[in-house]
């Protein structure tokens, strides 16, 4: 039996980051430098669109999950070094055959309603979460739930699961712990009644959101301060209100009229807008996901390997991340530097950046290409990914292919790549936040949007990777499986990339851990 | 009048039955999935599936449109799949937004439209004549979405007279609510400007050269008795016909405005429900607007027997 407790959760049995932090730049929090917090004041966000939903079981976009990350909480969370630590749990326990999980509650949390967190919220919530949430099937080998007392809860499974925990702290369709009242509702039907440091205020949809501080709310004082997801939150704000801004060019307005004093998604060439005033900055927030060209591996020329192998040659990264602008670093790995499974310096692949258009046509040519078409869907509503799609085009065309670019609305090109319809042999995509986690959340996407079959040598990876215990076997497993997705040019790696905000210098304490927003632990300095 | 209005109404049914359809079957032509809007971008097929069976999309096209005629039928408009509530209370929501931007923007629209109009068509062909009408033309050709975020720049960031977004019901304050929303009508209103002051010109030209006009002037009568008096009623027929078409506009320009201004209006509701493939909710806004549309239209063949008397339907 081996468990994990709050203080050496991340050093525990699962130790996920233990052993790769070294290198750590991941700095905890900016706050040190900054005066003293101070409580009061209410922060006006300009974000581009409102939440549809706010019901976390079923949410996956940035705008919902940035309002549901302030308002709910997990059983387990991401830390600041993106290992697990625990948030409404104190100790998590693995049985030795990896089919029972035991968590033991904090004692004296509250939900915004006034009462008390209870095993059977757990219980109803996770048991909520298999009905509705399109990612139930991550609970998919869980056969009972029990609950020997209201401050523990133990899950049995069918079969072993090694990464449960890893699964449990997503903060994409994240497992957040609703009152057990709320066990029958529908999806997207829930009362919004969480236990983190705020609560939802008034809800205007298209116009405004607003949440405000929880009195009531009980931080993890096993913590010293923040730490990710998780730690001892403090809010200081009184209210935070979210303005559903689409326009770029009318969020830095507001930002530069003082209307509102956090702004996000601030495209690379207005940031001038914002930094030639004093009293306002533009923040990287880095990484915040990784950029992909995926080929389809069903349709047409790019079944062939030695075809994916010639397109993965003629490509050139500096041109595209000089092209699209924004905050772009290197990367041939699918995991982020300072992550448990990122494995190292090495590049998996012998195609990442190779930019020569002469290995590209002697793949042509042992392909047997006769100058076919190579058809590229891009969209409409991603300038990047336009201009992506647009320079691959130029680079093929270079190596001696056959190209034509098709434009469709980002509806359509994402539901080909998810569901492998449509005719087209290369597309593009950001894959991010929830793939830092490891293969575990990866292994989804990378099956279905290159369309993956019958590659016997991923399965095998893959199942390596789900049956071994041990985290190092783990991370051979995971590079065998990035040797077959970047090595037979499934997907052809870009780089990382962040996205850039802008503030009013006065908003204090924002961290430096690129998630989702956090609105704990910040705080104006000259409130209101 | 009562039976020129039931005439109009029994009118009206085949254009609503026609544009319910035209509603149904545009959106359900669109590419792309509601089901993997909703799932997110990153989901498993299987996720996606589950959706799909969750909102009904797994059923026949015909199963589908005949469960909208039914509920239709019902004076059901749908409920969204983004928003958690019917059409008709997501509309309700909306529509204070967009049509007080409306309003206010006709309300500017009409005195200046006519009245540069009128003098363009007085002082024709003269200095003045061409610069109202290099104005108007002007009004017409710009971008609204490019003159919209010049607006925003100089008076809201340089000037500061000005908030550069958003919206406060006329209930909470009606000064905010006209500071808010004066900036996004008058955006709105210069292409309703220039075509109204064109088309007033183009009528006041044509009653101006009429017989009756020298005759009121031969009789000394002032000459503002003459054209605000006898030229302008006469011209007013095709004035009332380019209401219609002005409120329409006002209504179609509102989408880029809204967009600008982050004005939570019906405008934006419909951008949001195209770009998410809510089809309930864009075929429920379609329809209603269809029912609107005919209504503007039914007011303005009823206005024309008020201002000019020789009109008769029967």
């Amino acid at each position: 039996m081996a468990s994990v407790k709050r203080r050496d959760f991340s050093r525990g049995m699962l130790g996920l980051g233990a052993l790769f932090l070294g290198a750590l730049t991941l700095a905890p929090a900016t706050a040190s430098a900054e005066a003293a917090p101070k409580k009061g004041g209410t922060l006006i966000y300009a974000t581009l669109s409102g939440p549809g939903t706010l019901d976390p079981h079923v949410s996956s976009s940035a705008v919902e999950l940035e309002v549901i990350h302030n308002v709910f909480e997990g059983l387990v969370a991401l830390d600041n070094q993106n290992a697990t630590r625990p948030m409404l749990a104190t100790k998590a326990t693995m049985s030795a055959d990896a089919k029972t999980y035991t968590f033991e509650l904090r004692r004296g949390v509250k939900f915004h309603n006034g009462d008390e967190l209870t095993s059977a919220d757990v219980k109803a919530s996770l048991e909520r979460y298999q009905r509705v949430s399109p990612n139930a099937k991550n609970l998919a080998d869980v056969e009972r739930y029990e609950t020997p007392d209201p401050y523990t809860v133990v899950l049995h499974l069918k079969a072993p699961n090694v990464v449960l925990l890893d699964v449990l702290k997503s903060p994409i369709f994240p497992f957040m712990i609703l009152p057990a009242s709320q066990q029958d509702k529908p999806a997207r039907g829930i009362d919004v009644i969480g236990t983190g440091p705020f609560s939802l205020g008034e809800w205007v949809k298209d116009s405004h959101l607003v949440i405000k501080r929880f009195d009531g709310y009980v931080p993890d004082t096993s913590a010293p301060g923040r730490d990710g997801y998780a730690g001892r939150k403090t809010a200081y704000l009184d209210a935070v209100r979210y303005r559903f801004i689409p326009e770029a060019t009318t969020r830095i307005a507001a930002l530069q009229t003082g209307e509102v004093q956090l702004a996000s998604s601030i495209p690379t060439e207005l940031r001038d807008r914002i930094e030639q005033r004093k009293e306002l900055a533009v923040r990287e927030v880095f990484p915040v996901g990784g950029t992909y060209v995926i080929v389809n591996s069903q349709y047409g020329l790019t079944a062939n390997v030695l075809m994916r192998q010639a397109i993965g040659a003629a490509i050139d990264i500096t041109e595209i991340t000089d092209a699209t602008g924004g905050v772009n670093k290197a990367n041939p790995w699918m995991s982020f530097p300072n992550t448990p499974y990122y494995l190292g310096e090495s590049a998996p692949t012998p195609w990442y950046d190779v930019k020569s258009p002469a290995k590209a046509k002697e793949l042509l040519k042992k392909a047997g290409y006769k100058n076919e078409k190579i058809i590229i869907e891009t969209n409409s509503n991603y300038q990047w990914m336009r201009t992506t799609m647009l320079v691959v085009a130029e680079q093929l065309k270079r190596a001696g292919m056959n190209v034509d670019v098709k434009v469709v609305d980002w509806t359509t090109n994402a539901a080909h790549m998810q569901q492998g319809t449509g005719e087209w042999n290369l597309s593009t995509t950001l894959f991010g936040p929830d793939h830092i986690l490891g293969p575990q959340q990866w292994r989804p996407m990378i099956y279905a949007f290159p369309s993956i079959k019958g590659n016997d040598a991923l399965d095998a990876a893959y199942q390596a990777f789900f049956a071994a215990a041990d985290l190092e076997k783990r991370r051979a497993a995971w590079l065998k499986i990035q040797q077959q997705v970047l090595g037979d040019a499934y997907m052809i790696k870009i780089a990382d990339s962040g996205r850039l905000s802008g503030y009013a210098r006065k908003l204090m304490g924002q961290t430096d851990y690129p998630g989702i927003l956090q609105l704990w632990d910040v705080w104006l300095d000259q409130a209101g | 009048m009562a039976r020129l209005t039931l005439m109009k109404l029994l009118q009206a049914v085949p254009v609503i039955l026609i544009v319910s359809v035209l509603a149904f079957l545009l959106m359900s032509l669109l590419p792309g999935d509601p089901a993997v809007v909703i799932a997110g971008d990153q989901a498993s097929p299987e996720a996606i599936e589950q959706v799909r069976r969750n909102l009904g999309l797994d059923r026949p096209f015909l199963e589908q449109l005949g469960i909208w005629f039914l509920h239709l039928l019902q004076g059901q408009f749908g409920s969204s799949l983004m928003l958690n509530q019917t059409v008709l209370s997501a509309m309700g929501e909306r529509l204070p937004v967009t049509l007080s931007l409306a309003g206010l923007s006709i309300a500017i629209t009409l005195p200046i439209g006519i009245f540069v109009g009128s003098i363009a068509a007085y002082y024709r062909q003269t200095w003045v004549d061409s610069l109202i009408m290099g104005v108007a033309l002007l009004g017409v050709s710009i971008p609204g979405f490019w003159i919209a975020i010049l607006s925003v720049i100089v008076f809201s960031v340089i000037l500061g007279w000005l908030p550069s977004s958003g919206y406060v019901p006329i209930d909470q304050s009606a000064i905010e609510w006209l500071r808010a929303m004066i900036l996004p009508a008058i955006m709105l209103s210069l292409f309703q400007i220039g075509f109204l002051a064109r088309m007033t010109r183009s009528a006041m030209l044509d009653v101006l050269s009429q017989d009756f006009i020298r005759t009121a002037r031969s009789k000394g009568l002032s000459e503002w008795t003459t054209v605000g008096k006898h030229a302008f009623r006469n011209a007013l027929i095709l004035v009332i016909t380019t209401m219609g078409i002005l409120l329409s506009t006002a209504l179609g320009g509102s989408v880029v405005i809204e967009q600008v201004f982050a004005l939570p209006g019906v405008g934006r509701l419909v951008v949001q429900g195209i770009l998410a493939r809510d089809y309930p909710l864009v075929q429920g806004v379609m329809l209603i607007y269809g029912f609107v549309f005919v209504a503007i239209n039914l007011a303005v063949d009823l206005l024309y027997t008020v201002a000019d008397p020789r009109v008769r339907y029967d």
